[in-house]
């Protein structure tokens, strides 16, 4: 059974690159296009792996990390942030929150791919 | 240096203390003097220089007055100045820092640009086809962003002559307070405009290589299902090229065995011509036995005559087997002529048999030659077909390699879209904040200032890359690739 990644960021050109690029992996992609978006796409649903951004408009990456882990259901479910953010205190705030992996944009898709796999199957 | 003002608040007072002993001394000295002549003048004199004095105390009062009034309006004029300034001042800064991330922005819009206009072009030569829009977005984009960075360049050069011309300086604040207010809303609108046109063209981009890496891969995995077969348990043009070939290759064999067959019957005919040889020499000694029993018969009737009557009835015997050995040698003749149209008969079978089975192995060798040349044909067209779909893959994984890069380009939209709110946020603070100046101005009359260190602070703090805060600070720079950007927790 394919497994299911939540990909949330405001860019609309990013967003159709890795849903095409994750979809193409076999993995049942849900996009949204910010944090308020995100939650109201937490409806219980099963979601092994969370990729997100930081910096969107409504409700920014890490608020949404941090509303997203309250709820039992995904208090477990490892987290990417994928982000222009290269401030070490933004990436402290992240591991505090409980983010597994901080990739900096511009990244390679296979990079990401890379690290999607290591964190489903862990 | 100017001298300390001295002011006299109460002169009006001071005038009247001259005026009412002046008066209350001339009436005196009238009176004392019984009003003589030389009392009356004394007391007239009195009332002039009172008089005088009083008008004397008048005029240094409003002389000390229009001085105070100048001195206010001195001291108001520098402290509205200073705050001016400061203002213009931290216009100037946001100006000088906003055309300083536009240009490094556009610079880095136009390397990118080129090398995504490169890039499609390189994939339109492999593809064989030119598709349309990157120069036209590039153009677009590039005209928008640089018309952005020029007014922002007019605008910091006409900051720098007004800090430069005092006189000047006063006019230009007053309009630059009404320029910026309508201004900063367009220049806020152009660059929303610029960063959403961006992100749709991007956008747009990206489904563009997303679709064309995906028919690649189909165009792939078609070619390879024709040549391999695919999961549906087809056979591919390879396993067809092997059927084939062992299809025809019994086919020739079975062939072969015919051939081998006729050849087996021809030996069986041209035996059956030794046995007709056989037959002609029984013929002969039946011709022959039949011969000597007609001379027998002959001799017998011979015998039977000269035994005269008693040889009669042996002389019929004579004549019976006479007849019998003629009819015999008759059937003799007719075994022989039938024997001779027989081994005729055989004679032309085993020539034309002959004949075909010369042809059936020019046939036979004919088939073989064609077949094999067919199957070499073949062969050669799937090494080609396997040659091509290997080509096939190779470019289709340099073609993935490319889109995957080009994906990292367009990756540029997200953090020039990040930018540029910034800067369109930073202009709708500063409209903000005049249109505050604006307000106060008219409802309290207070005097407007900025604090451009905590505005540059603020705006500091604001950044998200590096980059914007290297331009921040003046240095030219253009926007880094991460090449370890991964970092697990």
């Amino acid at each position: 059974m394919a497994k299911t990644i939540l990909f949330v960021e405001d860019s609309a050109s990013v967003r159709q690159v890795m849903k095409s690029t994750l979809t193409r992996e076999g993995y049942d992609v849900i996009v949204a296009c910010d944090g308020q978006d995100a939650m109201s796409k937490l409806d219980g649903c099963k979601i092994h792996l969370i990729i997100s951004d930081v910096n969107m408009p409504n409700m920014d990456g890490l608020t949404f990390v941090k509303a997203a882990k309250q709820l039992p259901a995904y208090k477990f479910t490892p987290i990417i942030m994928l982000t222009t953010e290269t401030q070490q205190e933004k990436m402290n705030e992240g591991k505090a929150a409980g983010v597994k992996a901080w990739i900096v944009k511009p990244f390679q898709p296979p990079q990401l791919l890379a690290a999607v796999s290591q964190l489903i199957q862990a | 240096m100017k001298e300390p003002m001295r002011f006299y608040q109460n002169d009006y007072w001071q005038a009247f203390s001259l005026l009412a002993p002046g008066g209350l001394g001339a009436l005196g000295i009238a009176l004392f003097s019984r009003y003589s002549m030389s009392g009356l003048l004394m007391a007239v004199g009195l009332i002039v220089m009172t008089i005088g004095l009083y008008f004397w105390s008048q005029n240094r009062y409003r002389t000390s007055l229009q001085a105070f009034e100048q001195h206010l309006t001195e001291s108001l004029q520098q402290e509205n100045e200073g705050k001016i300034k400061a203002l213009q001042a931290a216009q100037h800064e946001n100006a000088l820092t906003c055309t300083k991330q536009f240009e490094a922005e556009r610079k880095h819009i136009e390397i990118l640009m080129a090398d995504l206009a490169q890039r499609f072009d390189s994939l339109s030569l492999r593809f064989g086809t030119q598709d349309q829009p990157v120069e036209a977005v590039k153009r677009s984009v590039e005209t928008q962003i640089a018309d952005l960075a020029r007014r922002f360049e007019v605008l910091s050069k006409h900051l720098d002559e007004q800090s430069t011309d005092d006189e000047k300086q006063e006019q230009g604040i007053a309009g630059l307070d009404s320029l910026c207010q309508k201004v900063l809303p367009i220049w806020s609108n152009q660059v929303e405009m610029a960063r959403v046109h961006t992100e749709e063209s991007i956008a747009d981009l990206a489904q563009r290589f997303d679709a064309l890496s995906q028919r690649l891969d189909a165009a792939v995995l078609a070619s390879q299902n024709t040549l391999e077969g695919d999961k549906d348990s087809h056979g591919g043009i390879v396993e067809l090229l092997q059927d084939s070939q062992s299809e025809l290759g019994s086919i020739t064999q079975a062939l072969g065995s015919s051939l081998e067959e006729k050849e087996k019957l021809l030996r069986s005919i041209e035996d059956l011509s030794s046995f007709t040889e056989q037959l002609s020499k029984m013929a002969w000694e039946v011709s022959s036995i039949a011969s000597q029993t007609n001379l027998l018969a002959l001799n017998a009737a011979i015998q039977a005559a000269r035994a005269g009557d008693a040889g009669h009835g042996f002389s019929v015997v004579a004549d019976e087997v006479r007849k019998l050995s003629r009819s015999s040698g008759d059937i003799g003749r007719k075994i022989t002529e039938t024997i001779e149209s027989v081994n005729e008969a055989i004679e032309d079978t085993l020539i034309i048999s002959r004949k075909f089975a010369s042809q059936d192995k020019e046939t036979l060798g004919n088939a073989e030659r064609i077949i094999a040349a067919v199957l070499r044909h073949f062969t050669q067209a799937a090494a080609g077909l396997v040659d091509s779909e290997e080509l096939l893959r190779t470019e289709n994984k340099a073609i993935n390699n490319e889109i995957s890069d080009v994906f990292v380009d367009l990756q540029f939209q997200d953090r020039v879209s990040q930018i540029l709110t910034l800067v369109s946020d930073d202009l709708n603070k500063l409209e903000q904040h005049l249109n505050e100046f604006k307000h106060n101005e008219r409802s309290d009359g207070s005097s407007r200032s900025v604090n451009v260190e905590q505005w540059l602070e603020e705006l500091t703090h604001s950044y998200t890359m590096e980059e914007q805060l290297a331009a921040h600070e003046g240095a030219k720079t253009d926007i880094k690739t991460h090449q370890n950007n991964i970092t697990f927790f």
